[in-house]
């Protein structure tokens, strides 16, 4: 158990990747509290589940987009348990169309919860944790698609594309407290938000665009967010990991 | 209230736990940033040290105006603050002293007015009332 005792905050944590960060943090000894929004009853299971393992998982209702939404969850997470030593920002929507049809409410529903809502938990938890603990780490989830764009996806490349380059600016102000700021970029992820397009190419994508010849699984990504928030992750900053199975190296196999 | 020595104790324990400092480096005219070494973030933490050690509001901008002359061509001409950008830094910080800064105002120059003296003459002046 590498983060015994440890206090972790997972925004959209209720499913998919969050889901898989809640119970993996949980199971590495850390009390996790997870913002769910509309999911509760996914929510209610996942805190039974991870309470059944042993696990300490609380939900809590806010939508990420609402500008005071972060402010209330963190101040519920001190009052509870008194400090935040890791904040996942994983909450992120889709909303795919091509751009000359992109409606406005389409553009600004993808910025405000992945890039504005991440702004609003970090900010929220920033005086806590680089004045007040002077240690933290802050894991954001951001998307291969940043770089490595598909059509239809101007407003979400744009939105995890500006969640990089927030990553990085925040680790350079954030570093003399000893706070960590780093992103995972996940690749094709089994999850509930990529059943559309898996549903059309899952199997040609993982077939023959991924060299590890499977799509990713919750899990794996997971991973990888409780190792940035383990000690083994100490000395990494303003970095951005891709966890992609080789998706992002661009070659067609077979 | 307490007297000025006793403030000066407690900023000093104050800036050795903020900046990392020894305590023989904290002296009444040391400026933050060109001898105690702080950065801009440091600032915020001293402030946020400072309301807890002294149970005290310290408003932003209060205690270390430190951009509230930035492109402003009424108060900064030529790099250097303007007779009215001094006026207002005078209403801004009556806790100051500003006879060095005075001869030469340039505003690069103006971080050198946040001293270890300048803490302890806000706080005297907010604990005194």
């Amino acid at each position: 158990m590498t983060l015994k005792d440890q206090v972790a905050l997972v925004t959209g944590g209720s499913r998919g990747i969050g889901r898989a960060v809640v119970q993996k943090l949980a199971a590495e000894g850390a009390k996790v509290a997870f913002v769910y929004r509309g999911s509760q009853q996914a929510a209610e299971e996942l805190e039974k589940t991870v309470a059944a393992a042993g696990g300490v998982a609380k939900a809590i209702q806010a939508d990420v987009a609402d500008p005071a939404a972060a402010r209330r969850v963190v101040d519920g997470v001190l009052a509870d348990w008194g400090r935040v030593d890791i904040l996942v920002n994983n909450a992120g929507v889709i909303r795919d169309g091509l751009f000359v049809r992109m409606e406005p409410e389409n553009w600004k529903t993808v910025l405000d919860t992945n890039l504005n809502g991440t702004f609003y938990f970090c900010r929220a938890v920033a005086d806590q944790m680089a004045l007040k603990q002077r240690s933290g780490r802050i894991i954001n989830v951001s998307s291969v698609a940043a770089d490595h764009v598909n059509a239809g996806q101007t407003n979400y490349a744009a939105s995890k594309g500006a969640v990089n380059s927030f990553t990085r600016a925040l680790a350079v102000e954030l570093g003399s407290r000893s706070v960590t700021v780093n992103a995972v970029a996940p690749g094709f992820i089994e999850t509930d938000m990529s059943e559309v397009v898996r549903a059309k190419g899952g199997d040609f994508i993982a077939k023959k665009l991924v060299p590890l010849r499977r799509l990713g699984k919750p899990e794996d990504i997971a991973g990888v967010v409780a190792f940035l928030a383990g000690p083994a992750a100490a000395y990494v900053t303003g970095q951005v990991l891709t966890v992609d199975g080789g998706l992002s190296l661009g070659a067609v196999t077979g | 209230m307490p007297t000025k020595d006793e403030i000066f104790e407690k900023v000093r324990t104050t800036l050795v736990d903020a900046l990392n400092v020894d305590e023989d480096e904290v002296k009444p005219t040391s400026r933050l940033r060109a001898d105690l070494n702080a950065e801009s973030i440091d600032f915020l933490d001293i402030v946020f040290r400072l309301e807890k050690q002294f149970g005290v509001k310290i408003p932003r901008e209060e205690l270390f105006p430190e951009s509230i002359f930035q492109g402003d061509a009424e108060f900064v001409a030529d790099g250097k603050v303007t007779a009215k950008g001094l006026a207002e830094l005078e209403k801004q910080m009556p806790f100051a002293d500003l006879t060095e800064f005075r001869k030469d105002p340039r505003l690069d120059k103006m971080e050198d007015l946040f001293t270890v003296d300048l803490i302890v003459n806000y706080l005297q002046k907010k604990l005194g009332g």
